[in-house]
């Protein structure tokens, strides 16, 4: 049995303002540093990327960092969570898993958001990428569903997770294989045959897609990209919805 | 919601009956792992009803902590069922939830959040009407004698006020019916125990259901209705603090101090006394006798001899801590004298 929709909505609406503040009590400094920190990357690209393709390893690596980012932040606080025991607290508490997960991973998203549009504007303003300002609402509903479609990875390195250190760490190493295998520095095409299937199984590369083809005015890329994005949404919702090791066996 | 089960246990003549909040019926709990399997509750019924406080004893590993989880679905049982207000905890967790809170036996609330703002989202979680949530927090503060740190974050706290702000937490649920305390006053003074045993003692008129842990025997004296008593697993013993008290073979002890610097007189007495009186447990310096009846004029009479002899000695009825120790196999070195 589930509490209504509403009642969810509510209870998530919580967690986050709670999560929230806690989160930014603790890293005030830290979060406004990842706020500008990629505005540096712009330094970057202008000398090392051809001019054609500036603005899509710009997205793309705007996207990682949301990835990486959320992947890291929720694996680590489930973590945290479940060194300090108050994982079992939010287990006795009347919700699903989902408003914790949600509501977790929901806090830093604000913050991954502030950062792409402040990035953009930079981009667009002081290096002159060629991006349109009409495709920004595009891109961000993009980088949300790349948020989401990246949440079960956090969720279920956490819930495995024996204690910080090593969470922390799988979320490393995963982070680095995404890194690696999403084609946002080359096409999927650039992949040796083998891996061409395997990398539509990451999220992240449909993400990149998406985002490239938002930038491009593809519409049916984009289209299908996002759709792919939220089978992955919703995939996760599920599984984490049925709780893998909300309870323990 | 009635469980709709008998009513046993407390029932008596000058307390009406109340329904059962929490039953646990052949409950058991098997840990697998690669490194081995582990019973940590081997069948274990309980219950306990509205208003009703049950203190649950045992050693350390004894099952206690094993046994709390399962009940507040934090752990899915190996076998057996628990219903909380008659809704099964493992089948329906959201509603069960609903009317249960938690004290975990080690947990830090969050460090960068108020103590204040600790209560105030629980509450809201737990199903606290948002438009009314100011003043029950303030209540709630000034209840747990919380409201002079209400704005204080939780890492500039002591340990002990840190155990308190979880207690308001687990009491910031406004449909409570069952409240589990898995050792809620380790680390905590002995005058905030007091306290807290007081707002404990306080939820009966709530007719709130509680089962706490703990390893203080006098918590168990002073709050409980029931205690049970947990080993290996297993209850041994269940029953009002009367009862278990009564499970041993002697209702009083003889407590004699001083045992290094006796002179040869009070040597002498005590040999004897020995001999009709089995040696309960001798520690340091203290020893304690059993004695049948506390209350006898032999009894007293052999009271009266010690302090003649300025031997330091006291006599009464045996404590809730004599019939645990003997339940749980410390006492099995009693046996043997
Ligand atoms: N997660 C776990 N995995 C494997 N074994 C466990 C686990 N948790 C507890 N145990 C084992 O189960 C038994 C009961 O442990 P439990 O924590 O329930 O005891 P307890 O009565 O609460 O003890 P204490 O008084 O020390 O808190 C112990 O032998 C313990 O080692
Ligand atoms: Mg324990």
């Amino acid at each position: 049995m589930s509490p209504g929709v509403g009642r969810s909505v509510a209870q998530f609406a919580v967690v986050f303002r709670m999560l929230f503040k806690e989160t930014t009590r603790e890293l005030a400094i830290i979060l406004g540093f990842t706020i500008v920190f990629p505005v540096g990357l712009l330094f970057f690209l202008n000398h090392l990327v051809a001019p054609d393709l500036r603005s899509q390893v710009l997205v793309g690596t705007i996207m990682l960092e949301m990835a990486l980012l959320n992947i890291n932040a929720l694996a680590q606080s489930i973590g945290q969570d479940k060194q300090t025991r108050e994982f079992d607290l939010w287990v006795s508490l009347p919700i699903s898993p989902v408003v914790y997960v949600l509501g977790t991973a929901a806090v830093l998203l604000p913050f991954s958001i502030v950062s792409a549009l402040i990035t953009l504007a930079v981009a667009v303003g002081a290096f002159g990428l060629a991006i349109a300002w009409t495709t920004v609402p595009l891109l961000l509903l993009g980088l949300v569903l790349v948020w989401g479609s990246t949440m079960g990875i956090g969720y279920l390195i956490g819930v495995f997770g024996t204690s910080p250190r090593q969470i922390s760490a799988n979320a490393q190493i995963i982070g680095l294989i995404l890194t690696l295998f999403t084609p946002v520095f080359y096409p999927v095409s650039a992949l040796p045959a083998l891996l061409q299937p395997v990398a539509y199984l990451w999220p992240l590369t449909w993400g990149a897609q998406t985002l490239v083809a938002i930038l491009d005015g593809a519409t049916r890329t984009a289209l299908v990209g996002g759709i792919a994005l939220a089978v992955y949404v919703t995939i996760w919702l599920v599984v984490i919805a049925r709780g893998p090791r909300w309870r323990e066996a | 919601m009635a469980s709709g089960g008998p009513l046993r246990g407390t029932a008596t003549a000058d307390r009406p009956a109340e329904e059962t909040v929490l039953r646990v019926d052949g409950l058991s709990k098997t840990y697998r792992s690669r490194r081995g399997d582990r019973t940590a509750n081997a069948g274990i019924d309980l219950e306990v009803r509205a208003g009703e406080i049950l203190a649950l004893l045992g050693p350390n590993g004894a099952g206690k902590t094993t046994l709390l989880r399962q009940i507040a679905g934090q752990l899915l049982p190996s076998a057996g069922r628990i219903t909380i207000g008659g809704i099964d905890i493992v089948r329906h967790p959201i509603p069960a939830k609903e009317i249960l809170s938690v004290i975990p036996q080690e947990c830090e609330p969050k460090a960068n959040l108020t103590v204040e703002e600790h209560v105030r989202y629980f509450a809201l979680l737990k199903g606290a009407d948002p438009a009314g949530i100011r003043p029950y927090v303030d209540a709630l503060l000034t209840r747990t004698g919380l409201a002079a740190e209400r704005n204080r974050l939780v890492r500039e706290l002591s340990g002990g006020l840190r155990r308190r702000v979880l207690i308001a937490v687990a009491l910031a649920a406004p449909n409570l019916r069952l409240l589990l305390l898995d050792e809620p006053t380790t680390g905590v003074d002995p005058e905030a125990r007091r306290a807290v045993w007081q707002l404990v003692d306080a939820l009966r008129a709530e007719r709130i259901a509680v089962l706490l842990t703990t390893h203080y025997i006098e918590e168990a004296e002073y709050l409980a209705d029931r205690v049970a008593v947990i080993d290996h697993g297993r209850i041994v013993a269940e029953g009002s603090v009367d009862a278990i008290r009564q499970r041993l073979d002697h209702a009083g002890r003889l407590e004699v101090r001083g045992l290094d610097h006796l002179t040869p007189a009070g040597r002498a007495l005590l040999d004897e006394l020995e001999r009709r009186y089995p040696v309960g447990f001798r520690a340091g310096n203290t020893e304690r006798l059993r004695v049948a009846d506390p209350f006898s004029p032999a009894a007293s009479a052999d009271l009266a001899r010690l302090a003649a002899l300025g031997i330091v000695a006291s006599l009464g009825p045996v404590s809730l801590e004599d019939a645990y120790l003997a339940l749980v196999g410390n006492g099995r070195s009693e046996e043997g004298g």
